[in-house]
């Protein structure tokens, strides 16, 4: 892969995959406009950090503009090294980086949610590690969902998913709302029978089925805005297994859907008043502000402190993070490699950064005079596990 | 079991084992209630979600942490409504468990947020992972959080937030009560009203029935959280549905307190004092201060158009109680030839479990040492008038 240079080609380009691979840079209009605007507007050059706190910064005040298309082309490169990086460390599996690519970047609400623009070091490396872990557990949940039946399956989805999946198969929100109900009347009535089959079950019987309909018909009177009619047993096994369909084809969003545009943009409802819009007073004061300068001296005093704080651990705790952090290592291959086990590891791991939070929060509360909630510790969590990616990763 | 886990959790959640001894327990323990199938696995799940969190949180964050409400409710409450409370010595938790994969959401039935005596502070979102070997800890929220900014759904009555929505990190948990320990975690909700007795009555007929699957979804939700939110009625509907003959949960009340119900049984609580006890001429021996029950139960009898008081109370705390049939208006006596026995619950008679009155005599008593669960059934001779067989459970 090639990566990009130029400050509107950063801003306004996917990537395209040719099968698994890397194929070319693909440019959307109207980002490649409303960038080049930006551009002008600023009379001296400045970097693409700079570029992603500002979309950042118009994103969280308007979540549906544009600049979260800008933010997703900016975080290309780094979900592609991310996903290579992830699918390397498997030994076997079926997938390949354009399906973890795909799964990362659809999670980019999450980085952009998470990432603290006051304290933050950077989005890149922010975003570096949340699609590295997004990407392990949806590798995770696959596995799982391959080994299942489709009547294991319906048990192992939350309601949110199941909803989402039936509206991404194209259903109308009425025809969902009837299928989320059959399939909550189906997990009601239909439970595993022993303690651990929770993989395998079969496809319920008749009587079941006969069951499943009747709570169906029972409830639609009052759980449903549209009742619609009363259902037969055939409609309700039809149903499941759409869900089915949908939940597993799900898993994995296919190509298309992501880089299309949103609802509302083709109509130009909402893209074309924003394209060209730029926030000057915003920009300004970005410029002005000496905030920039604050911030990384700010930056490099956190890194100061947990540096210390880290070599104040035990050497088997560093060893720990070091081994998680920096090389990367399955909880197996850590076990094996501290001779312990794999429940072990991950509890130890957690343990240290307890410490290490507990100890960059109260750092916090004295040298920058923030009174703590738990939303602030919840910031400052993502801020070190973000650091501590960054850490380990300089140290290679 | 197979861990099939071979990836390496995210260090912000809690991964703990599954370990086959305590899948085998909890699905034993589930298999004890006759409830539908659904609450038998409702029951499991939580169960496997209390017997692995419970000890971790004792051993690593708290020691003060126990399970919240006593077995015989908390079996209750699964019967009918998903989740697990916690009780630390200054905060509670409830654990939300759920075989779903995806980690997406953390759905958490209104009974757990809206009523004021089951609200907690931390809401745990929990994957019960059987198969893999694990559960999980992904995220949290607090009952603010869930009562401000959840979306509630109408449908199945619950409140959800979506995973971007949760703290992700529990050890914020744990940080957060350490260093900003003032921090507000619950909103405001209304006060549910108490029932009346015979409403309850008629909704305990009415959702007890097997076929009333869905029972905290069947009648509007204050009128089900009066009713929940009781133990002893909660109790009732949970043993009619799961068939279970209606029993006098005798050392229930003791544990909890007596309520309405007790009354629409007979029976009525009254005080005891080492004065009372001495003056009726109880011989205890070794009678110290902290075994003097404080508490006792009382039914008003009739055995021949006189008047009598069966009164029941324990004796220290090992398990002894005692059964005295005693006169209720002053200076009368208990005649000759009139009995009182005790029955196992199936009705057989056991060494000891009678007295009769072969003189007058103002105190017929017998004292029993019974298991905690065991039940015993009461009889008189002659017997009483309007007499019901009644089980009593201690």
């Amino acid at each position: 892969m090639l990566p990009r240079q130029d400050t509107v080609k950063i801003f306004s380009t996917f990537i395209q995959f040719d099968y698994d691979r890397f194929s070319s840079w693909a440019t959307d209009s109207r980002l490649r406009r409303s960038m080049k605007q930006c551009l002008a507007k600023i009379p001296r050059e400045s970097s693409e950090n700079f570029w992603a706190l500002y979309w950042h910064q118009i994103w969280e005040q308007q979540p549906k503009s544009l600049a979260r298309e800008h933010l997703v082309a900016y975080l290309q490169e780094i979900c592609f090294w991310s996903s290579t990086k992830t699918i390397n460390g498997f030994t076997s599996t079926q997938y390949t980086v354009s399906d973890c690519f795909q799964v990362a970047i659809a999670g980019i609400d999450k980085v952009l949610k998470g990432f603290d623009r006051e304290r933050g070091f950077n989005l890149k490396s922010y975003a570096s590690i949340t699609f590295g872990n997004l990407i392990r557990e949806l590798l995770r949940q696959k596995r799982e969902i391959d080994i299942c039946s489709d009547w294991s399956l319906l048990r192992k989805l939350s309601q949110k998913r199941m909803t989402e999946a039936l509206a991404g198969a194209g259903l109308d929100p009425e025809v969902v709302a009837s299928y989320i109900l059959g399939w909550n009347c189906l997990k009601t009535i239909y439970v595993p029978e022993r303690a651990s089959s929770t993989r395998k079950l079969p496809k319920p019987e008749p009587e079941t089925w006969v069951a499943i309909t009747n709570l169906y018909n029972q409830e639609r009177q009052t759980s449903l805005d549209q009742p619609g009619k009363t259902a037969t047993t055939e409609d309700l096994e039809k149903w499941m297994l759409s869900c089915v369909k949908a939940a597993r084809a799900h898993l994995f969003p296919n190509v298309t859907s992501i880089n299309q545009p949103k609802p509302g943009y083709e109509s130009g409802e909402i893209v074309d008043s924003l394209v060209g819009e730029v926030d000057d007073s915003l920009l300004t004061d970005m410029i002005a502000d000496e905030e920039a300068q604050q911030r990384s001296q700010q930056q490099s005093e956190i890194g100061q402190f947990l540096t210390a704080t880290i070599q104040q651990l035990k050497p088997e705790e560093q060893k720990l993070l070091e081994l998680y952090y920096s090389l990367g290592l399955k909880q197996a291959e850590i076990a094996q490699e501290l001779n312990t086990q794999q429940y072990t590891v991950s509890r130890k791991l957690a343990r240290s950064r307890k410490a290490l939070l507990k100890a960059l929060a109260k750092w916090t509360t004295e040298t920058m005079h923030i009174s703590l909630t738990s939303d602030i510790l919840d910031n400052i969590s993502s801020l070190l596990e973000e650091w501590l990616a960054g850490y380990y990763d300089s140290q290679k | 079991m197979t861990i099939t886990n071979q990836i390496l959790f995210n260090p912000t959640q809690l991964v703990l084992e599954l370990d086959e001894a305590t899948v085998d327990r909890a699905w034993q323990t589930s298999q004890v209630t006759t409830g539908n199938s659904t609450s038998r696995w409702q029951r499991y799940l939580n169960q496997l979600a209390l017997d692995t969190i419970l000890p971790w949180l004792q051993a690593e964050e708290d020691e003060t942490a126990k399970a919240g409400l006593n077995e015989a409710v908390r079996a209750d409450i699964w019967e009918v409504v998903n989740g697990t409370i916690i009780n630390l010595n200054d905060a509670k938790i409830v654990l939300i468990p759920t075989e779903a994969e995806d980690l997406s959401e953390l759905r958490v039935p209104q009974e757990w947020i809206d009523i004021p005596e089951w609200k907690a502070d931390y809401y745990l979102a929990v994957q019960v992972s059987i198969d893999a070997g694990f559960v999980r800890v992904w995220g949290y929220a607090t009952h603010q959080q869930l009562k401000n900014n959840g979306n509630f759904s109408h449908s199945d009555r619950t409140y959800s937030l979506s995973d971007d929505e949760l703290i992700a990190d529990i050890n914020v948990l744990w940080v957060a009560r350490e260093l900003c320990p003032d921090e507000v975690t619950q909103a405001a909700v209304e006060p549910i009203n108490d029932l009346d007795p015979d409403r309850a009555d008629s909704l305990i007929e009415r959702l007890g029935s097997q076929s009333q699957l869905l029972p905290r979804l069947a009648v509007p939700f204050t009128t089900w959280a009066t009713l929940i939110k009781n133990p002893q009625w909660c109790g009732r509907l949970t043993a009619k549905r799961r068939g279970e003959a209606t029993k006098t949960p005798v050392l229930q009340w003791f544990k909890r307190g007596i309520a309405n119900m007790a009354t629409e049984f007979g029976w009525r609580q009254i005080e005891m004092t080492a004065d009372t006890l001495g003056a009726r001429g109880i011989n205890i021996p070794e009678l110290t201060s902290n075994l003097v029950p404080t508490v006792g139960f009382a039914k008003q009898i009739a055995i021949a158009n006189q008047p009598y008081e069966l009164r029941v109370f324990p004796l220290g705390e090992s398990g002894s109680w005692r059964f005295e049939l005693g006169c209720l208006t002053p200076g009368c006596v208990i005649l000759p030839g009139v009995r009182l026995r005790l029955l196992t619950e199936d009705l057989q008679s056991f060494e000891g479990n009678e007295e009769v009155a072969t003189e007058p005599v103002p105190l017929l008593f017998i004292e029993v040492d019974l298991e905690e669960g065991e039940s015993l059934v009461w009889q008189a001779e002659p017997t009483p008038d309007n007499y019901q067989q009644e089980v009593l459970q201690f």
